[in-house]
């Protein structure tokens, strides 16, 4: 009997073997030496395992290998989509270190962990099995992890997104099931061939799969779950999916956009997703006008972020995939610096700390971490100083080069909209408050403080070193 | 491409699993019971099974076949996750009913 996959195939997914082993030293550690275990140890574990893993797909940069049949395919697109993956992980592992009443467990952690396997999974998957796979390990490990706080609002975040995400899953995967049965393939490279354009399975399958795709990307008609969601998740969880679910859908969407699609049908097919990026980019900004709770106004942020990232993949050009790459990485950094800020402030009560009231007169209370959420807010808002700028001016620039001058106007508006909204926080902060506060004692959390840190040098970093990789190319077979 | 098998046209199979998915869908979006919803969404899972399996027999590639075990288990691990969390909220409530559940909104 020969082994139908050899030793090429799992070193491919070696990082994600060691990720995944990660999760269950984790638990197998706290279930040993918990009593003697000092504070953080699951922690410390972690993070070396992410590090670790970041290295091993580090390795890979260069290479160009097709696993397990095409079905994982290690280039330079997964590399950097997974880099993203695990900057987006340690950012939610950075927020866990925050002090407060409910610390997380060792099973949280390895929870975490193994979404963010799905994710990587999703960064490499280029056959419809993969991906279905690689959503699903990424999702119901966050369905429970967005339940995991003792408070009524995360049973309830858990909740709305589970039985959205699920009926979100099944509309993904009956598309898939079309698209097998139009091409005889699981591979995304079968979909290429230009037998495909007069194939009304092949039409329906990828309008269901698109919808699927949007729904996981909160993009207009299916954005409501991702603000109730983001509220009521633990900070660390709304943290990590606004970053890791946002990148890992994307490398999906742009290897189906760019490599699975005949070349007659790629406009067509793809023109209502533009539109509701757009669509997204104005209502993701006038909502965040309304909100009193910085989770939820992020979580209204993200999707406005999300519709500009795929205004750069618009014309599926390949310049306009490494400026949506930048505009991630950049969103990752400004997003997890925001969310640091949040967690150094945040208190165990229900609500974490996070209504937008409690942050007034902030600047005069903790001047350095007021100004650390300006500079954060104004990097979202897209203010010169800041990656966030040269972001939105990369993505104008590209949207306006391959004719898609409507959506670099609504990004426009959108960013006019979006500066009203983050400048009602930055007011708040320094409006003078003549509330009495119970003593404000900081506490001994120094891991958000590191994140918060390392946010701020590279969102100041990446506009003069611009991250804009050329071998990005996502490849199906 | 096979176009049919036991006597009956593809087409059938095909119309049949869309039937179902349909059914399932509505059944998601409609039906306000938490359990229910989640009895569409099976359904709209074992729709796609039963087109997997269709498609697999008609294009003779069993990527069709195990994509469908693999579709069971999952949506297994999905409903031993989702019975859990609608045990855990609404472990205190007279009933379920997901109009119930409204902390989040805005």
């Amino acid at each position: 009997m020969t082994l139908p996959f050899t030793h090429v195939d799992w070193a491919a997914v070696a990082p994600l073997e060691v990720l995944a082993a990660t999760g269950l030293l984790v638990l197998l550690f706290d279930l040993v030496w918990r009593p003697f275990a000092p504070r953080g140890l699951s922690l410390s574990v972690a993070f070396l395992g992410t590090i670790l893993t970041a290295a091993l797909i580090a390795q890979q940069y260069g290479t160009n290998v097709a696993a397990f049949n095409g079905g994982y395919i290690v280039g330079n697109f997964s590399v950097l989509f997974g880099e993203v993956v695990l900057l987006g992980t340690l950012g939610a592992l950075a927020l866990m270190g925050r002090g407060g009443s409910d610390r997380e467990s060792a099973g949280t952690i390895a929870l975490l962990l193994w979404s963010a396997c799905g994710a990587l999974l999703l960064a490499a998957a280029a056959t419809t099995m993969t991906i279905f796979l690689g959503i699903e390990l990424l999702s119901l490990a966050l369905y429970c992890l967005c339940g995991l706080a003792n408070r009524k609002s995360a049973r309830e975040a858990a909740l709305k997104y589970l039985l959205l995400s699920s009926t979100a899953s099944a509309v993904l995967l009956f598309g898939m099931a079309l698209l097998f049965g139009a091409s005889g393939s699981v591979s995304l490279a079968a979909l290429a061939s230009p037998a495909m354009v007069t194939n009304p399975l092949f039409w329906m399958g990828s309008g269901f799969f698109l919808v699927g795709i949007a729904f996981k990307l909160s993009l207009v008609p299916f954005h409501a779950w991702a603000p109730d969601v983001y509220q009521g998740a633990p900070l660390p969880i709304a943290a990590f999916m606004t970053v890791v679910t946002k990148a890992a859908t994307i490398a999906i969407f742009a290897r189906f956009a760019y490599a699975a699609l005949p070349a007659g049908a790629s406009q067509m097919l793809l023109l209502p997703v533009w539109a509701i990026a757009g669509i997204s980019m104005i209502v993701g900004n006038v909502g965040m006008l309304a909100q009193h709770d910085l989770k939820r106004l992020l979580g209204y942020s993200g999707i406005a972020q999300v519709g500009y990232i795929l205004a750069a993949l618009a014309g599926t050009t390949r310049l306009g995939l490494r400026y949506a790459f930048f505009y991630l990485v950049v969103y990752a950094v400004m997003n997890l610096g925001a969310f640091a800020v949040a967690a150094v402030l945040s208190s165990g009560d229900d609500e974490e700390g996070t209504q937008i009231q409690s942050y007034r007169g902030l600047g005069a209370r903790r001047p350095l971490l007021a100004a650390a959420m300006t500079f954060f807010l104004l990097a979202l808002a897209g203010l010169p100083p800041t990656a966030g700028f040269l972001g939105k001016i990369l993505i104008l620039a590209v949207a306006a080069g391959t004719g898609y001058l409507w959506l670099a106007a609504l990004l426009l508006v959108g960013t006019a909209i979006s500066l009203y909204a983050y400048a009602k926080i930055i007011l708040a902060m320094y409006r003078p408050d003549h509330r009495v506060h119970a003593a404000d004692i900081p506490r001994g959390a120094p891991l958000p403080w590191v994140s918060l840190a390392l946010c701020l040098v590279a969102t100041v970093a990446l506009t003069f070193y611009p991250l804009l990789p050329s071998g990005l190319l996502p490849l199906v077979k | 491409m096979a176009t049919s098998f036991a006597g009956v046209p593809i087409f059938d199979y095909e119309a049949l699993a869309s039937v179902l998915f349909f059914i399932g869908l509505a059944g998601a979006i409609a039906r306000r019971n938490p359990l229910v919803m989640l009895m569409s969404i099976e359904l709209m899972f074992n729709a796609a099974n039963l087109a997997f399996i269709v498609f697999a027999r008609a294009w003779l590639n069993n990527a069709g076949q195990i994509f469908a075990f693999l579709v069971i288990t999952v949506a297994a691990a999905e409903a031993a996750i989702a019975l859990a969390i609608v045990v855990v909220v609404f472990r205190s409530a007279p009933q379920v009913n997901v109009d119930d559940v409204r902390v989040l909104h805005g």
